[in-house]
């Protein structure tokens, strides 16, 4: 016989199978069932989906002070030893994906807890592009752990919850709470819960087929920044003495860096570089929405270590579809930074020799940080 | 070009050019790994155990914090970043108040900033406790020695997060400081519980260094893992212990002292191998370090206001004139900044453009160009030594 | 007829009562380990936790059984029973007491090299069968890492023999209570022996710091990643069985089997006594230390351990040719 599962899925439960078809032993299974419920909420094996903050309380839980093991839970690496799924953190759309995946390889019987605010509702970031508002939009959970991040104890106390659960859901008695405790004063996820029967099986159908895909990787550049040669310079000089002297700039306003042109801005770079400004501490790009065409104000900074750590800074303004020359033949450290810019602003950079997205999804629509983008854009089926 | 590096990528490996029955193999590490510190993948190509090419991605913890800076006032953001770097939220909190302040031109009061000093270092030990832990962890396995050390740094650890849930009423994230100064006063008789954790856990720290750091199987995984020399270490923008460890002396809190650090002078920890073994030697010495600094700065507090004598009854408005301002931060990390733009005028209580410079994010950037050559065992040592903590790197 | 009726009585209860002291070291274990570590340990189901291991035995029969996509099916449901059907019947051999004893083959040392030697094959096939790169690489360095220790483990064994000039096990424990403990007498050489013989036991059966097939921080779960329910829960308690299985082994060979210190109330019990006290010391290891690259575990056995066993060899040799005789 097949044991059916709360998502109305049947799977093959061994034991089961074997003991029915020896003729009078329904009596004995009877008693064997209090037994294995007996057993399943005493040996609660964890898979911690630990993704951010709340997964530091998770391991917490598990150290000395709380310890989880007293009741018998250890925590698995795989999900296929593991009996709870413990969502611990904030679930991205970027990650959605391999979470469901994750909770499709864990075997029945499995429940879920939602640990912390971001796994229950998506905390403040609930409304933001990224985020999924609330794992249940994507798998059935069985208790929530309030809190930002909830305290260990109360991750304990959630565990036992869980254990009077499933022994009541054994003995008939469980039944569903009546009302969501958020939805009359919140108001619900697009993607409804997975509970909610006007939920579109549609989303359910997509959810597992993206979650099923191998992801997809754009094949990546290549680089060498040791390769350029630094422009010589003779004496340290002054920061702003610099710009006025060698690159004519004049205008130093006393609450913002002074504007470089943009042909001379790599050069500026190998300068600064070969004057032992060698750490790369910014590059942040900021949009002005303006009716010609969108302008780019890209700022960049530098440190020099032996000098205290002396920040040089320096703005460059990009008109409408300009685009501005890549620093990473100079720093290393310009590969990431103006990968994270040209993701999230969409500046585009010359010669970068791996301009992919590094932040969000390679398939994503547009740049979350332009001012005119919206922030709760939807992303369907996750958000 | 240098030997010891060869780069990301190396002639032999192209990978476009790899010949289909070379006998390489390619690893999915994460994003969902026991020892990936957070949700991080790395794309491993290998040859049998070894690596031959590393290639990161990160974003897997995307979630648009500096979009919801833009939407919120500048009071309202200091919540927010907590939860960026979640292992040391006090520094978090530090790096965004103080550019936020050097936007709006606020004083701090001086026992705020001595204040902000004993948090920070506090925190910094915790920090550096959880780091001991994990990396033990990622050596020792979840059912090895390593879970002994986690759990005995974590135990260290609380203690710490008591005393901060004694000020902040928060055990893990504090909301404590405000643009001009801080939220909640020190209460009466705490120096005497922080002198107490000190000492507890300065006669421990012998224990767990014979434990991880002393030990044989220690320095056999450690020493000459995952060397960044200086070059590369600069090249990347790598800061705090992992460049220090690379024979670098930069810290911010001796070289351009902020809060009260130029009262409280610094002994900067160094190292010159640039291993993970170095890069542990210097993170051990600044936990003895800051244990210093904690005790030094709460026997010199200065008495009088956190907030320029007032208490904050009611949410401040403020506005700034279009503008931009950068603050970084010696954090546990490295140095953590905010790069704000203020947009002025009518859009000036909230910051225009606010950036959080994540020194996860660069220590991340050099796996690329340490892990070829390295074995699959050591992929977790070396991630474990950059001490990366993802919730910063994707924000 | 009579053999058949003693095998299959002895088999029984060898099997009953190893897979029960099993359960209950593992339950052992984890309560030594969470004293070890400040913490209390299961405390809830039972008294002092100690029906720990019939919840988790229950649990692990009721989970649902996965294949993985491309896994080789026949091969995969073989390998758990494998490994604990070989770890159950090196036990065989193993003389408990003077007449507790399974089979009191002549060449029981063979015996129980072989059956550990064969042990590797079961996990390769668990690592291979998964389809599992974690696995995979679990399996594979499972392999490299069981030939290699099971030189010095041969050796060792090998120093036994030459020093007892017997083969059989219970042989080897009536001539070490006429001439007192391998462990002990000759001094130096003996202990040596004995250390170096329990090293290549806890690599045999993949302890810290010798288990790097299954490095939980690197290879996800080794060779069990894809094994759910019950296989796993045979392959998890397959390796606790060897381990408790090679405590005995080594207790008979080296420290004298059932005979107590000073022939003081030799019997059973102190059979038990001495295999309990090297399983946890086992775990009391596995608890305490950090774990080895694959390659500086190599090396470890190939430059330092093979050659030292070689040399004890030799000299048990000389000490029977010159001593002994
Ligand atoms: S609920 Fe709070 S503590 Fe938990 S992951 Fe979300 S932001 Fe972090």
């Amino acid at each position: 016989m097949a044991v059916i599962d709360e998502s109305g899925q049947a799977y093959d439960h061994p034991l089961y199978t074997t003991l029915l078809h020896v003729p009078g032993l329904s009596v004995a299974v009877a008693s064997l069932d209090q037994l294995l419920t007996w057993g399943a909420k005493n040996a609660l094996y964890i898979f911690p989906m630990a993704t951010s903050c709340c997964g530091i309380e998770f391991m917490a839980t598990a150290a000395a002070r709380v310890d989880i093991d007293r009741i018998g839970s250890i925590v698995r690496a795989t999900p296929r030893q593991a009996d709870v799924m413990v969502i611990a953190g904030t679930i991205t759309v970027k990650m959605a994906p391999k979470v469901k995946r994750l909770w499709d390889q864990m075997p029945e019987p499995k429940w879920a807890i939602a640990m912390g605010s971001c796994a229950i509702s998506g905390d403040f970031y609930r409304d933001l592009y990224p985020t999924v508002p609330g794992i249940d939009t994507i798998l059935p959970v069985d208790v929530y752990v309030p809190g930002c991040p909830p305290d260990p104890t109360a991750l304990m106390h959630g565990m036992l919850r869980l254990q009077e659960k499933i022994a009541a859901k054994q003995a008939g008695t469980w039944r569903a709470p009546e009302v969501r405790p958020e939805t009359e004063k919140m108001h619900g996820p697009a993607v409804r819960r997975i509970d909610d029967p006007e939920r579109d099986p549609a989303i359910s159908a997509e959810q597992s087929r993206q979650a099923g895909l191998h992801s997809f990787d754009a094949p990546e550049g290549e680089l060498d920044w040791r390769g350029a040669e630094p422009v010589p310079v003779q004496a340290a000089v002054d920061f702003n003495t610099l710009l006025a002297e060698r690159f004519g700039i004049e205008d130093f306003p006393a609450d913002n860096a002074p504007i470089v042109p943009r042909d001379r801005h790599l050069e500026l770079a190998q300068t600064l570089k070969a004057m032992d400004y060698s750490l790369l501490i910014y590059a942040v790009a900021t949009h002005y929405p303006k009716p010609e065409g969108d302008t780019f104000e890209v700022a960049y900074g530098l440190r020099n270590p032996s000098m205290g750590g002396k920040l040089a800074q320096w703005r460059v303004i990009l008109q409408s579809g300009e685009s501005i020359a890549s620093l990473a033949s100079v720093f290393a450290a310009a590969d990431w930074q103006e990968r994270e810019q040209y993701d999230l602003v969409g500046v585009a950079f010359d010669n970068h020799p791996d301009l992919r997205r590094i932040m969000l999804p390679e398939d994503w629509q547009g740049h979350p940080l332009r001012r005119d983008y919206a922030a709760d854009t939807a992303c369907r089926p996750w958000r | 070009m240098n030997a010891r590096h060869p780069g990301p990528t190396t002639d032999r490996y192209r990978l476009e050019q790899m010949d289909a029955d070379a006998d390489l193999m390619v690893l999915n590490f994460g994003p969902q790994h026991p020892s990936t510190h957070g949700v991080f993948r790395i794309k491993l190509i290998l040859d049998g155990e070894v690596v031959v090419r590393a290639i990161p991605y990160a974003g897997y913890l995307h979630r648009g914090v500096e979009k919801l800076l833009e939407k919120l006032t500048f009071a309202q953001g200091v919540p927010i970043v907590d939860k960026n770097d979640y292992v040391s939220p006090m520094t978090n909190e530090q790096a965004l108040v103080m550019a936020f302040e050097k936007l709006l031109k606020i004083e701090v009061p001086r026992r705020a900033r001595w204040m902000r000093t004993i948090f920070a270092e506090l925190q910094r030990v915790a920090s550096h406790m959880l780091w001991l832990g994990t990396f033990a962890l990622d050596m020792g396995g979840a059912l090895g020695g390593g879970s002994g050390v986690f759990i005995y740094t974590f135990r260290e650890r609380d203690y710490i997060l008591d005393l901060f849930e004694m000020v902040t009423g928060g055990r893990f994230h504090y909301n404590t400081h405000t643009i001009g100064g801080n939220r909640h006063d020190i209460p009466a008789g705490w120096d005497r519980e922080v002198f107490k954790v000190l000492d507890l856990i300065e006669s421990r720290l012998p224990e767990y260094e014979a434990m991880s750091s002393n030990n044989a199987i220690f320095v056999a995984r450690t020493k000459g893992v995952g060397v960044i020399d200086k070059d590369l270490a600069l090249g990347l923008g790598l800061t705090g212990p992992i460049l220090r460890a690379s024979g670098v002396p930069f810290d911010l809190r001796r070289d351009a002292p902020y809060h009260a650090y130029d009262e409280l002078k610094v002994n900067v920890a160094t190292a010159t191998a640039g291993d993970c073994q170095a890069r542990a030697q210097v993170r051990v010495a600044e936990l003895r370090e800051s244990i210093r600094l904690v005790r030094d700065g709460l026997a010199g507090l200065p008495a009088g206001g956190i907030n320029g004598g007032k208490p904050i009854k009611m949410p401040q408005q403020f506005k700034a004139m279009a503008g931009q301002a950068y603050v970084g931060i010696d954090t546990p990390r490295g140095e953590l900044g905010t790069f704000v733009v203020a947009g002025g005028g009518d859009k000036g209580t909230a910051p225009y453009r606010c950036k959080i410079r994540a020194p996860s994010l660069h220590a991340l950037s050099a796996l690329p160009w340490i892990l070829p050559g390295h074995t699959v065992s050591d992929v977790v040592v070396i991630l474990g030594s950059l001490d990366p903590i993802m919730g910063e790197v994707d924000r | 007829m009579q053999g058949l009726l003693r095998g299959l009585v002895y088999g029984g209860l060898i099997i009953t009562v190893l897979m029960t002291a099993t359960a209950w070291g593992m339950w052992l274990e984890r309560k030594l380990a969470a004293r070890m570590q400040s913490r209390i340990g299961p405390n809830v189901v039972g008294k002092f936790g100690l029906l720990q291991p019939v919840a988790d035995l229950m649990k692990l029969l009721q989970k649902e059984e996965i294949y993985p996509i491309g896994a080789d099916r026949l091969l995969f449901d073989l390998a758990p029973f494998l490994v604990t059907t070989f770890a159950i019947a090196t036990a065989a051999v193993v003389p408990f007491s003077a007449d507790a004893v399974g089979a009191d083959l002549d060449v029981g040392i063979l015996w129980v090299l072989a059956l550990g030697g064969l042990m590797v094959i079961p996990v390769w096939m668990a690592g291979w069968a998964s389809n599992n790169k974690f696995a995979l690489i679990g399996g594979m360095r499972a392999v490299a890492q069981s030939i290699s220790y099971g030189v010095p483990l041969v050796l060792t064994s090998l120093v036994a023999v030459v020093f007892t000039g017997t083969m059989s096990l219970s042989g080897m424990v009536k001539f070490q209570i006429a001439h007192g403990w391998l462990a002990l007498w000759p001094p130096g050489p003996g202990v040596i022996a004995f250390l170096l013989f329990y090293m290549a036991l806890l690599a045999e059966s993949n302890r810290i710091p010798f288990d790097i097939p299954e490095a939980e921080s690197e290879l996800v779960a080794g060779i069990t990643t894809e094994y759910t329910g019950m296989k796993f829960g045979l392959l998890y308690v397959g390796e606790y069985v060897h381990t408790m299985v090679g405590s005995a082994i080594a207790a008979v060979i080296f420290l004298g089997g059932w005979d107590g210190p000073f022939h003081i109330a030799s019997g059973l019990h102190w059979m038990v006594i001495k295999t309990v006290a090297l399983f946890a010391s086992v775990y009391w290891v596995r608890w305490s230390l950090l774990r080895f690259r694959s390659d500086q575990l190599m090396r470890l056995c190939w430059v330092y351990l093979v050659p030292l066993s070689v040399g004890l060899v030799i000299f048990a040799a000389l000490w029977r040719h010159f001593v002994l005789s």
